[in-house]
């Protein structure tokens, strides 16, 4: 069973609960004593860690794991981003990924990966307004008139019509203020009411758009 | 004569570094295309030969703990070095580890050779992947211009990363700096910014760096990472910021970072640039 333990805790851990694995390399473990013959093979050990692992690999197959994104990393993912959220309104400013893993219980590794993989989560729940959010925004829009005048008076340049234009106006409104005012990604999230990882995801695509664009618009045709 | 690797990282064996090689992996798979049971395996496999490096190579003492990943059409193969007494003399000898870890690489990789490395007493796990139908890469060109060795460099702090090509750097610099920016303390708002700074960087490099290789040294202090880009081509330096210049929002990269700098060499520049975390 050590052996079992063990190598249940190796298995890249930051996928699926602990005891799930545990289960099936326990599992693989009583194969393992099943078949071995001791007349024949060499140590036990040698003969058990590749029959378990192989029960484990078979276990991420046969439940689909390599197909989509662990349903415990969404869930996880989501955990860490309401966290995050919480921590910034109780301190005013966004909490550390060690500050995070010490609220949630997680290794600094799980926190991370949550912090990539909310990256990747396209559409789903993250998109939608978050609950109270559309007060907000329209409090948040209702308050900007000088801020407004200072943009158009950037957007006398045809050029920058031209590029940020394409883009969802939600989107430059959260570019501006990271960028042009200096805000702090917290600080947006509070204002346009999503969360500091939404706004992370939208100024990385959009940058992304721009640059697209701008590549675009210089390339000869 | 062998192809060169898409990714060298040179790292302390410092524990915290093994989740920096991992994250490189995890990084390489989504390039390419590798799904999770096969890149679980990998980051397995690998992580037992990192972790016989942070336990094992120096007697307790801080070495070199070096990886390189070649991506052919449908294999990777991982190079995990040392320079101290390595795994053979380690651990297989002495019998202070259960001997886990090996069995765990020889079950988990399609091939493993443990070599001594060149030049030194230590040694090299070479372990290549079946990836079937993932995406290969091309292998970088031999055009002179090795990755840097980044001279006065402290490794102990410093993480060193070469990496071609630049679609694969897309994929996997943005996650080390996330990696690096955690360890730095940085708030969960720095660590995004530090990621649009990998971002700008990878977009833009391409016209600027010399050879194939986008390389940078990432010194990480607390709440302070400094990130030294090169070599670019010499006066290309101050132009990848320029280049990183979005109409209506300024350069990105000035932006994003408390300052920047750059090295003249002789032949080359090297761009610096520094992110606090001033919460």
């Amino acid at each position: 069973m050590p052996l079992a333990r063990s190598l249940a805790r190796r298995y890249d851990r930051s996928s699926e609960p602990y005891e799930d694995l545990l289960q099936v390399a326990a599992l693989g473990l009583l194969k393992a004593m099943d078949r071995f013959d001791a007349e024949r093979g060499p140590s036990f050990a040698s003969f058990a860690i590749p029959t378990i692992l192989g029960e484990m690999r078979r276990y991420f197959r046969d439940s689909g794991w390599s197909l989509h994104v662990p349903r415990g990393d969404k869930e996880r993912a989501l955990k860490v981003r309401d966290a995050q959220e919480a921590f910034a309104n109780e301190h005013g400013h966004a909490p550390t990924v060690n500050q995070l893993a010490q609220y949630l219980e997680l290794e600094d590794e799980q926190v991370i990966d949550a912090l990539l993989a909310i990256q990747a989560y396209e559409s789903l729940s993250l998109d939608a307004p978050r609950p109270g959010a559309e007060d907000e925004a329209i409090t948040y829009g209702d308050s900007v008139g000088e801020d407004d005048a200072r943009y158009e008076l950037i957007e006398l340049d045809a050029t920058v019509v031209a590029v940020l234009d394409q883009i969802p106006s939600r989107e430059r409104q959260i570019l501006r203020m990271r960028f042009v005012d200096g805000l702090t990604q917290t600080q947006i999230a509070v204002r346009v009411g999503v969360s500091q990882m939404q706004v992370s995801r939208l100024l990385r695509r959009s940058l992304d758009q721009l640059r697209e664009l701008t590549r675009d618009a210089d390339e000869p045709r | 004569m062998a192809p060169l690797p898409n990714v060298r990282l040179h790292l302390s064996n410092r524990a915290e570094n093994v989740l920096v090689v991992r994250e490189a992996l995890t990084g390489v798979a989504e390039a390419i295309g590798l799904g999770g049971s096969d890149l679980s395996d990998i980051r397995t496999a690998v992580t037992e030969a990192c972790n016989n490096v942070v336990l094992h190579a120096y007697g307790g003492q801080e070495g070199p703990l070096e990886v390189e990943v070649k991506v052919a059409a449908s294999s990777l193969e991982v190079v995990v070095r040392d320079r101290g007494v390595g795994i053979a003399a380690g651990t297989a000898s002495a019998g202070v580890e259960p001997g886990i870890g090996l069995p765990v690489i020889e079950a988990l990789a399609h091939s493993v050779a443990f070599v001594e490395t060149p030049g030194s007493g230590g040694t090299e796990v070479r372990m290549a992947f079946a990836t079937g139908a993932a995406r290969g890469l091309q292998a970088p060109t031999r055009d002179g211009f090795e990755p840097p060795a980044f001279a006065e460099i402290d490794h102990a702090t410093t993480a060193t990363i070469s990496i071609a090509p630049t679609a694969l750097a897309r994929a996997v610099i943005p996650r080390l700096l996330c990696v690096l920016a955690a360890r730095a303390q940085f708030s969960t708002d720095r660590i995004s910014d530090s990621q649009l700074v990998a971002d700008a960087l990878v977009a833009h490099a391409g016209g600027s760096i010399m050879g194939s290789y986008l390389s940078m040294a990432v010194n990480v202090e607390p709440r302070d990472l400094e990130l030294r880009v090169g070599p670019l081509i010499a006066g290309r330096a101050e132009g990848l910021v320029h280049d990183s210049d979005v109409e209506g929002l300024g350069r990105v990269l000035e932006k994003l970072a408390d300052s920047h700098g750059v090295i003249n060499a002789a032949s080359h520049d090297t761009l610096t640039l520094q992110l606090l975390d001033r919460q």
